[in-house]
């Protein structure tokens, strides 16, 4: 044991050399920042699915009147469903006097018919942050700090009133919050709610720094549920899930970095009961559900059925005649919970999380040009995919162009995806059942690629650092043949699209 | 799969235990690093460090100290001072003021001209990436007679070494915003 102690210690103080056994006497007491950011925007969105019921008989119980009113001269409508009971409307429940809603007419039944909503096209939006930075430096020589990221706009569907019964839209959340030791010798260690390497950290290809990051900018937060417009597979997507991450220093331009979280929750787990485990319990490894909730975790319950997520990468920088490089290759890799049949048994029924991501960039006189492309089993939220599935390929182009303070780009992505899903578990078989072939268009189609793609072109004008003006266009679709992604239109909607057009300044101190 | 992605990772911490034990590596800043942070992508977009942005409630602002490259640092453009420092690193450094912007380097004689030597002192004039912001004066002498004996340096040695240092400066410039 003793040759082993001694062995040990030679080996690091081999490894790190002078820095760990000699403490150094720059020690910096830590300090504090606040920061921030305010982003305000003007968004002008033209999409299907924001409108759950465009018109027709089944029009709040009234059907289009031809005839012109005599008195008004205008065309009318006329009830042809009973609206005498106070208050009714189809596809609530009836009842209430005095024109006061009762409390099941205020909660609309899931799915009903009578579930009418038609949205404008214009909207504002703004997204406030606020950052805790804190860094010093030991005496040994580790640099050091930490940083929580509260956000003031990021719970997606919440109402923006809602004083007295609901959590309101400007509730603050913690974003990121994350601890990091530095040092020169060997590297960077970051424990917390973080990116990993390949979620974010040390990607390349990705140019998003132009209007609000284009195609992984802030349209997403002007859209609608129904046609699924988002572009949730960027770097940054992935999630903040707890994690710890190693980033090695540069050599000869090349550094490195691992990560790994246990599950794909953030914040750790408390207080969750074991028997419900759908509502949002992180830690568990098999239960009832897994599969629905690991195909479509950008629901309200995130990506459950991660677990073991690792991630490397490895990148390169430097310049060839002055033309800045950089380059990156790494993987992300993720087990799956189980779920669980109705006699207790756990069954396999999800492919582990299994990406290879290259990615490089070219910066030159102020254009910077970019490439990505990933490809393995993951599907267009980074969850997991059921048995059986197709493997997803989506590719990533950008360009840049800087003069003094403005900043032009674009930027596309696009991917082909599981559609709908090839197969259900049946609990009491405790089996994966595939779905029969479609028999009809418009079925439910089993056997269907999904396309997403998306581009953008904005620009930013600096008044002063950290104060820009932006103006964005976004188009994106998502396209599955036989699948209706827009269920308030007759027949079978295979394609959702959006168009957004963004303006608006941010500010940054 | 997962068993299979644990080599690598192994194999990784294994590289790095190796070669921080034979060379110092660059230590790797976390402006270095991407993030989705909306308030560090926009400070970042406009050229501001973000670790020295924001309003100091504890502790004291060494903001400057950073951006200078520590205590009593460079007052005069990073990259320039960095790519000079580079470009006449073959020859020895006599000295380095870095708040005035000015490195003077001893006498160095190529080993193909033994009976020649040249001494160089550069100026860094200024806080921004210009392409006058630096001058280059080298000096030459050769020996003869026992004795070394002053003779011009040929005008062009000058603007060579100057257009030298600018392209390292563009060099390191490029190479922080690719990382960006």
């Amino acid at each position: 044991m003793r040759k082993i102690l001694l062995g040990t210690t030679a080996v690091v103080s081999a490894a790190f050399g002078a820095a760990v056994i000699t403490p150094a006497a720059a020690q910096d007491a830590p300090t504090v920042r606040i920061g921030g950011s305010i982003q305000a925007y003007y968004g002008y969105i033209n999409a299907n699915g924001q409108s759950s019921n465009p018109g027709g008989t089944g029009d709040f119980g009234r059907i289009a009147n031809s005839t012109v009113d005599a008195a008004t001269g205008r065309g009318g409508y006329t009830n042809v469903t009973a609206l005498t009971t106070n208050n009714t409307i189809p596809g609530f429940a009836a009842g209430g006097t005095n024109g006061i809603p009762t409390s099941a007419q205020a909660t609309p039944a899931a799915g009903s018919a009578g579930n009418f909503a038609r949205s404008g096209k214009s909207d504002f939006m703004t997204l406030p942050g606020i950052s805790v930075i804190v860094s010093g430096k030991s005496a040994q020589g580790f640099t050091y700090g930490g940083q929580i990221d509260l956000e003031f706009n990021a719970l997606e569907g919440n109402l923006s009133g809602g004083n007295r019964s609901s959590v309101q839209r400007s509730t603050a959340v913690v974003g990121e919050a994350h601890v990091f030791v530095a040092h020169q010798r060997f590297g960077q260690i970051r424990m917390g709610d973080e990116d990993g390497v390949m979620g974010g950290l040390m990607n390349s290809g990705f140019v998003t720094n132009f209007g609000t990051g284009g195609v992984y900018g802030v349209w997403e937060q002007f859209q609608m549920r129904q046609s699924g417009n988002r572009t949730q597979t960027g770097p940054g997507q992935l999630g903040d899930n707890t994690k710890v991450v190693y980033m090695s220093p540069q050599f000869y331009g090349f550094d490195f970095g691992v990560s790994y979280a246990a599950n794909g929750g953030g914040f750790g787990q408390t207080g969750c009961s074991s028997d419900s485990a759908t509502s949002g319990c992180d830690r568990a490894y098999a239960f009832r559900g897994a599969t629905s909730w690991a195909v479509s975790p950008a629901g309200s319950m995130g990506p459950m059925a991660r677990r073991n997520e690792h991630q490397a990468a490895l990148r390169y920088r430097g310049s060839f005649s002055g033309v800045g490089v950089a380059a990156t290759v790494g993987y992300i890799g993720a087990s799956t919970a189980r779920d669980l049949s109705n006699t207790g048994a756990q069954v396999r029924t999800m492919n582990n999380l299994n990406v290879w991501q290259v990615g490089a960039q070219a910066t030159y006189m102020g254009f910077t040009l970019g490439a990505a492309y990933y490809q393995g089993d993951y599907n267009f939220f980074w969850g997991n995919t059921i048995r059986g599935d197709r493997q997803a390929q989506t590719i990533n182009l950008g360009a840049s162009y800087t003069n003094g303070p403005i900043t032009v780009g674009a930027n596309m992505v696009t991917g082909v995806y599981e559609g709908g899903g090839r197969s259900d578990f049946n609990a009491a078989e405790g089996r994966l059942v595939r779905q029969a072939n479609p028999t009809a268009y418009g079925d439910r189609n089993n056997l269907a690629s999904q396309r997403r793609w998306g581009m953008s072109v904005g620009a930013n004008y600096r008044l002063a650092p950290g104060l820009d003006l932006i103006a964005e266009y976004v188009y994106h679709s998502v396209r599955e043949n036989g699948r209706d992604l827009d269920a308030a239109r007759a027949g079978v909607q295979s394609r959702g699209f959006a168009n957004v057009f963004i303006m608006g300044s941010r500010l940054a101190f | 799969m997962q068993q299979s992605m644990r080599h690598p990772i192994l194999a990784a911490l294994l590289i790095t235990t190796a070669l921080t034990a034979c060379s110092g590596g660059r230590q790797v800043s976390n402006e270095e690093y991407g993030t989705d942070n909306a308030r560090e992508r926009i400070l970042r977009g406009g050229g501001v460090n973000p670790t020295n942005a924001g309003l100091v409630v504890f502790g004291v602002d060494r903001s400057q100290q950073n951006e200078q490259g520590g205590p009593g640092g460079v007052s005069v453009n990073a990259y320039l001072w960095r790519a000079t420092l580079e470009t006449l690193s073959f020859m020895p450094l006599a000295s380095a003021d870095p708040a005035g912007g000015v490195i003077i380097t001893d006498w160095y004689s190529p080993p193909t001209a033994e009976s020649e030597r040249f001494k160089a002192q550069a100026y860094v004039l200024g806080r921004q990436l210009r392409s006058d912001g630096v001058r280059v004066q080298v000096f030459r002498q050769i020996y003869r007679g026992g004795q070394w004996v002053d003779q011009p340096a040929s005008s062009a040695t000058n603007s060579e070494m100057e257009d030298r240092v600018l392209s390292r400066a563009r060099e390191l410039r490029s190479q922080t915003s690719a990382s960006r």
